[in-house]
């Protein structure tokens, strides 16, 4: 009885000692789940946001791109759309927050690869947007590259994945 | 001379009761004849039920409108992610597509096979050039698509609601591994 008290207490210690160490020092991919989760917090709002909150928020969204980031969308049904560089994607985004009355944006499945020197990665992602709340939710497959800038980061490339060719 | 435990299941029913007699059925009735069985029998359910819920099926509710009449819109319908362990898809299957992962899936059917060429002309889907037989397609449509072969690996899905225009209706070639399963209704 005292050897499966004391393997418990080994065990227990073990698992507290993991849980600790990836919290004080969290992996890459922990970092970039975390990064995804909050672009897509900050990327939805709802229709009792301002006009003030809607464009504080755009330029929050644009915090997570580098500079020079570019973004090939080419989904069924809708015509291909193409931004290059932060500004482009902050004024996007403030021209959604104008259109629309409520987006709700979430990352359902997340695969993410961190390149061999650190530095990249590639995260294989489903995003799913709820417009206006109508029940109707669009989803896409999209691969988004990182790269680590000045500590941080940053997508410096999204493009749509094509499921069916 | 025998000893039973104050704490024991048995013990506790029958304080519980008052009459030892007349309530050991609720006994049985809660963790049977012999609770270790009992507890085992708990656990091989408990894992059947979590294998077969989050493993082998998969619930998925209809977002979109290409797959009617066969699918309506926020009809609801289990995918088996196991009716393609033993055999590979076949032409007609419903099948459910992932997309980076299983939360967010496509709703298709396997209308090309690996191997096969597959064009559309005048609304009608030929297969190495045979005109294909789809009771399922109830309209007419005006759909064209040069052949297309498909490699080994690669089906051809579509959704049966045709009389969407063309470059709306997302269909094409798949590769096996995005295939999870068939729907079953």
């Amino acid at each position: 009885m005292k050897v499966v008290f004391q393997l418990a207490v080994v065990t227990l210690l073990t698992v507290a000692g993991i849980l600790l160490w990836s919290y004080l020092f969290p992996s890459p991919q922990h970092i970039i789940r975390a990064r995804l989760n909050s672009l897509a917090h900050v990327a939805s709002f709802n229709s009792q946001q301002g006009i003030l909150a809607g464009f504080n928020a755009a330029h929050n969204v644009g915090d997570f791109f580098s500079t020079n980031v570019e973004v090939d969308l080419d989904m069924t049904g809708n015509p291909d759309v193409t931004l290059t560089g932060r500004d482009q994607i902050v004024q996007t985004v403030m021209r959604t927050h104008a259109t629309l009355n409520e987006l709700k944006v979430d990352f359902p499945d997340l695969n993410i690869t961190v390149g061999p020197d650190k530095n990249t990665a590639t995260a294989d992602l489903t995003i799913r947007a709820q417009i206006d709340g109508d029940g109707n939710s669009v989803a896409e497959e999209m691969k988004f590259t990182f790269q680590k800038i000045g500590g941080q980061w940053l997508i410096t490339h999204i493009e749509t994945v094509q499921v069916l060719t | 001379m025998s000893l039973k435990p104050e704490n024991s299941p048995a013990s506790a029913a029958e304080t519980l009761a008052g009459n030892p007699g007349s309530h050991s059925w609720v006994r049985v009735a809660m963790i049977g004849r012999n609770w270790k069985v009992t507890l085992v029998r708990t656990v091989i359910w408990a894992v059947i039920t979590v294998i077969i819920f989050r493993v082998a099926l998969v619930r998925v509710e209809v977002i979109g409108i290409s797959m009617l009449p066969t699918c309506p819109e926020f009809s609801r319908y289990w995918v088996n992610r196991c009716a393609y362990l033993w055999h590979e898809p076949r032409r007609g299957d419903i099948v459910a597509i992932r997309l980076a992962g299983i939360h967010e899936m496509l709703l298709k059917r396997i209308i090309g096979l690996p191997g096969e060429t597959v064009a559309f002309a005048d609304g009608h889907v030929l297969i190495n050039g045979v005109l294909l037989n789809e009771p399922y397609e109830t309209n007419s449509c005006d759909w064209e698509q040069p052949p297309e072969t498909l490699t080994n690996d690669e089906f051809y899905v579509c959704g049966d609601n045709r009389t969407m225009p063309q470059q709306d209706h997302y269909h094409g070639r798949c590769t096996r591994n995005r295939i999870i399963g068939k729907i079953f209704k």
